[in-house]
């Protein structure tokens, strides 16, 4: 079988890269995937708390990478889920523990065990950033609407792009409806625009995702959460269901406007017209 | 056309509109990689060529970066001096080289 490794990154910290890891490695599963989800941060290890994982680690990334141990023994298995493994940070070393043709052999060996590779990649542009992306298939960018977020954003579009692989896919976290809807804040249409990379899907701000960090259980586990159903529509998203993008659905102006970027729907009305053109 | 372009009949942006007006500014200067400084180089070239062959009203020019339609744009606004622009009554001499300007001519002399 083809296995597939994505790496999730951001740029910019606090945007949202460990928990859309933890949710979409758990969705995945959740569909049956055997996922491996790998913690590439480095010195600052924090998967494994939104996963609930914290007490079991025995050895970490570094651990496999240096001989240490095999791979087998550092995956550790979900509290829930069977097919759902996580590969821990180590938290006493720093980023540069691993270079980027280790970092290439562990994915080519974790490819062999599972369907999918979804790796947490650090905050920021250096070697760890590097490290994260160097064996990745598909590169998903978690963006928050506000100006230093979509900033860094472009940026790691930019490097990605630099680093040769394909073209990367949105996730607009911690979206906040009502915000958009006073015009407060940068909407979907807005962010697509301005980075001109494809959506791969749009999480609103959710207190069930303080709630679901704090029991270490990812949001999509409970799908009448209003991120974890949007979480688990990404994931759907990403196994090429045609799901439409209509998780902040507060906001019909915004849901036309989608409709209008994706290519459907009804014809433009001169309202939408006049604010395609601002 | 000018760089910020607000939705019709609304008289202050919102601050979602600001933010996306200041980020494709911003965001055409970091993929560029120019600072104020080079940008400053720029209009100043822009400016000496403008100016051979036209009255600019060097204080009012402005040249700015920005994002339209997905494609990095440069804009150029150079006011032509109005009270520079000479009317000639006479008609040209028969000094056939007066049609070529070129930037020390006489021509370029008389003016300033």
């Amino acid at each position: 079988m083809d296995s597939r490794v994505i790496t999730i990154t951001s740029g910019k910290g606090g945007v949202g890269k460990t928990t859309t890891t933890a949710n979409l490695g758990t969705a995945l599963a959740m569909q049956g995937k055997k996922v491996a989800v790998v913690d590439a941060d480095i010195g600052l290890r924090n998967l494994d708390a939104i996963l609930g994982l914290e007490n079991r680690i025995v050895y970490d990334l570094v651990d496999v990478v240096e001989g240490q141990c095999r791979l087998r023994q550092a995956l550790i298995k979900d509290k829930r889920l069977p097919e759902l493994y996580l590969l821990p940070a180590a938290q006493t070393r720093d980023k540069n523990a691993v270079d980027s043709i280790q970092m290439e052999q562990l994915c080519q060996q974790l490819r062999q065990e599972f369907d999918f590779v979804v790796i947490d990649s650090p905050a920021g542009i250096e070697q760890g950033f590097r490290n994260a992306i160097v064996g990745a298939d598909e590169i998903v960018i978690v963006a928050n609407p506000e100006m230093a977020s979509v900033r860094d954003a472009d940026r790691i579009i930019g490097l990605v792009e630099a680093a040769g692989k394909s073209e990367p896919r949105l996730i607009l976290n911690r979206l906040r409806a009502e915000m958009v809807k006073r015009g407060d804040m940068l909407d979907v249409a807005d962010v697509l625009e301005v980075l001109g990379i494809d959506l791969l899907g749009i999480i609103p701000e959710d207190e069930a995702i303080i709630i679901a960090t704090n029991k270490g259980e990812p949001a999509v586990h409970d799908k009448r959460s209003k991120a974890g159903h949007a979480f688990f529509n990404t994931a759907q998203r990403l196994l090429g269901e045609e799901i439409p993008l209509n998780e902040v659905e507060e906001s019909p102006s915004l849901l036309e406007r989608l409709r209008r970027l994706v290519g459907f729907g009804p014809a433009p009305t001169e309202k939408r017209i006049r604010s395609q053109s601002s | 056309m000018g760089v910020f372009q607000f939705r019709i009949g609304r008289k202050n942006p919102t601050p979602g509109e600001l933010a996306k007006e200041r980020l494709k500014v911003l965001l055409v200067h970091d993929r560029l990689k120019l600072n104020p400084a080079q940008l400053e180089i720029i209009r100043q070239e822009i400016l000496e060529v403008v100016s051979r062959r036209l009255a600019i009203d060097e204080e009012q020019v402005q040249v700015s970066l920005t994002n339209a339609d997905g494609a990095e744009m440069l804009y150029a606004n150079m006011p032509i001096r109005r009270e520079k622009v000479k009317f000639e009554w006479d008609p040209p001499s028969g000094n056939y080289h007066a049609y070529v300007l070129e930037p020390d001519s006489q021509d370029d002399e008389e003016q300033k």
